[in-house]
């Protein structure tokens, strides 16, 4: 047969396991599903640091509790009521030796003699907490606080809260991304879909001629699958240049994006969606000479 | 009385579409092996909604279509699929897919009925070269004539041998010289023994091309030159 097929002709048969022919259509598909995957992909990578930024910041988060060094007796209650606090995990009493070198480092240079402010410090506790503080935790503190005599640093507890509204934004973070994620898969089928119809007189014809329904849709199911793994792919290739150009920022802010992860998730998630849109493009409504039966 | 067997069975056959359009309404006829038929008659008068329903497009509302023993109205799916891959179909715009090769044009219907690769080349060529195209093989359809592109879809319609062709205005868009060409083409496959039956407005070539010449009116049947006569099957 070869012998029959000029040099140069590439033989493209229709229907079944071969590809429909590759045209503008489908580059422009490729483009704008590529374009909504890398959208996609990128509220996933800023999720996902967000996430480590907010973490790295958690560990740093301590209240500290301060007790004047005439109420020294009571600081073993103290400690322990504290201790005793819903959500609290640990409670550790700052020493004068401790408190002292902070004081020392902070005021190096500045000509204060930090030996004689360090002992008019008082008694410090520092009172860390588990990722999900409870509600009345912070007000919880303050009481027993109060109980004992002592005071709360206020700055500290602000700054607990404005961790936890952090912890509610990136909640919220992921519920956006669900709904843009829905999104983009809408657009993306809606893409195929739209590229896939501008062959209906294809379907049609191949319907007319008695086809079966697999030997129709086939290949335009592979060109589904297959547009949409590969706009995956482009979409991850995409998110290089602008990790590469935010690399300085993103090392201050001390977050490692995870760029392998995003690969296998745009990649399957273009061809799901991909081959979504094209059974919705390869239905019987697109052949309504032949609805009948 | 001949004994040629029967292709075609219609008894007060009735088509209504969901709109409520009646579009045939009560035709009783018959259509023997190897005739050469011409449906004549105005615009909306009820040709293309026949054609239809000879080809599966859509099923009869109320009366018999039996199209190669099939009943239309009541047939399964695949059943229809199958009687499709036994029936040309030729139109007025001939529906070439331009994005695929001539070669590739032709081929389909042989692909749908599952031919391989080695034997598609040979007998697409054959094709062709019968509609006098065999050098165009590997040409796209935009770069034919309409006649051409008419030709093409006639070599589709003709490339799996099947025993009836359904043409829908062939010869519509084409000038006289073309549309005799065509005709030609359609009347050497009849005189294969393949049965045609060619919707028309083109009351000259039913002189130029003697054949039974049915003719529709309001979607019932006003006239039939082998009226009376009844084939057996």
């Amino acid at each position: 047969m070869s012998a029959d097929i000029p040099s140069g002709v590439r033989l493209r048969l229709p229907g079944g396991f071969n590809l429909p022919p590759f045209g503008m259509h489908q580059v422009l598909a490729l483009g704008i599903v590529a374009v909504a995957l890398w959208a996609m992909g990128l509220i996933g990578l800023g999720v996902q640091m967000v996430g480590q930024w907010v973490g790295n910041w958690q560990d740093e988060i301590r209240i500290h509790v301060y007790l004047d060094n005439s109420a020294a007796a009571r600081s073993d209650k103290l400690q322990q009521a504290l201790t005793g606090i819903p959500g609290v995990t640990g409670v550790q009493v700052i020493s004068p030796d401790e408190a002292l070198a902070w004081m020392h480092r902070w005021l190096q240079g500045t000509g204060i003699n930090d030996a004689t402010l360090a002992k008019r410090l008082p008694i410090s506790f520092e009172v860390s907490f588990g990722e999900h503080a409870g509600k009345f935790l912070f007000r919880d503190i303050r009481d027993v606080a109060q109980k004992f005599g002592a005071s709360v640093n206020q700055e500290e507890v602000s700054l607990a809260r404005a961790h936890d509204w952090l912890q509610n934004l990136r909640s919220l973070a992921w519920f956006v991304e669900g709904v843009m994620a829905l999104a983009m898969a809408l657009i993306i089928a809606n893409t195929l879909r739209i590229t896939l119809i501008g062959r209906a007189e294809e379907l049609h014809l191949m319907r007319l001629m008695g086809a079966t329904e697999w030997f129709v849709r086939m290949p335009f199911l592979l060109e589904g699958v297959l547009l949409g793994l590969v706009a995956g792919v482009l979409a991850w290739a995409m998110q290089w240049p602008l990790l590469w150009g935010l690399g300085g920022w993103l090392h201050m802010l001390a977050v490692q994006p995870h760029l392998g992860v995003l690969l296998p998730v745009l990649a399957l998630g273009g061809a799901v969606t991909g081959f979504v849109g094209a059974v919705v493009a390869t239905m019987r409504r697109v052949s309504p000479d032949l609805v009948d039966y | 009385m001949s004994e040629v067997p029967l292709q075609v069975e219609m008894e007060q056959l009735m088509l209504r579409y969901p709109t409520g359009k009646v579009a045939v309404s009560g035709i009783s006829l018959d259509i023997a092996k190897g005739q050469f038929v011409y449906l004549i008659g105005e615009s909306g008068a009820g040709k293309s909604s026949l054609m239809r329903m000879l080809y599966g497009g859509v099923r009869p509302s109320s009366g018999v279509l039996k199209v190669e023993q099939t009943d239309m109205r009541s047939a399964a799916a695949s059943r229809v699929r199958q009687l499709r891959r036994r029936i040309g179909v030729i139109f007025q715009d001939h529906k070439l897919l331009f994005s695929r090769t001539v070669f590739e044009n032709v081929a389909l219907p042989l692909r749908v009925q599952g031919w391989k690769r080695d034997r598609l080349v040979p007998r697409v060529q054959k094709v062709l070269e019968f509609v006098g195209l065999g050098d165009r093989l590997w040409s796209y359809p935009e770069t034919l004539s309409g006649g051409e592109q008419q030709r093409v879809a006639i070599a589709r319609a003709m490339s799996a041998n099947p025993p009836m062709i359904l043409a829908d205005e062939p010869t519509g868009n084409l000038d006289i010289d073309t549309a005799h060409r065509v005709l030609d083409y359609l009347m050497g496959l009849n005189a294969l023994g393949t049965t045609v039956i060619m919707a028309t407005h083109d009351l000259q070539l039913l002189e130029s091309y003697p054949g039974r010449v049915i003719q529709l009116h309001h979607g019932g049947l006003a006239s039939d030159s082998h009226a009376g006569r009844r084939h057996v099957g």
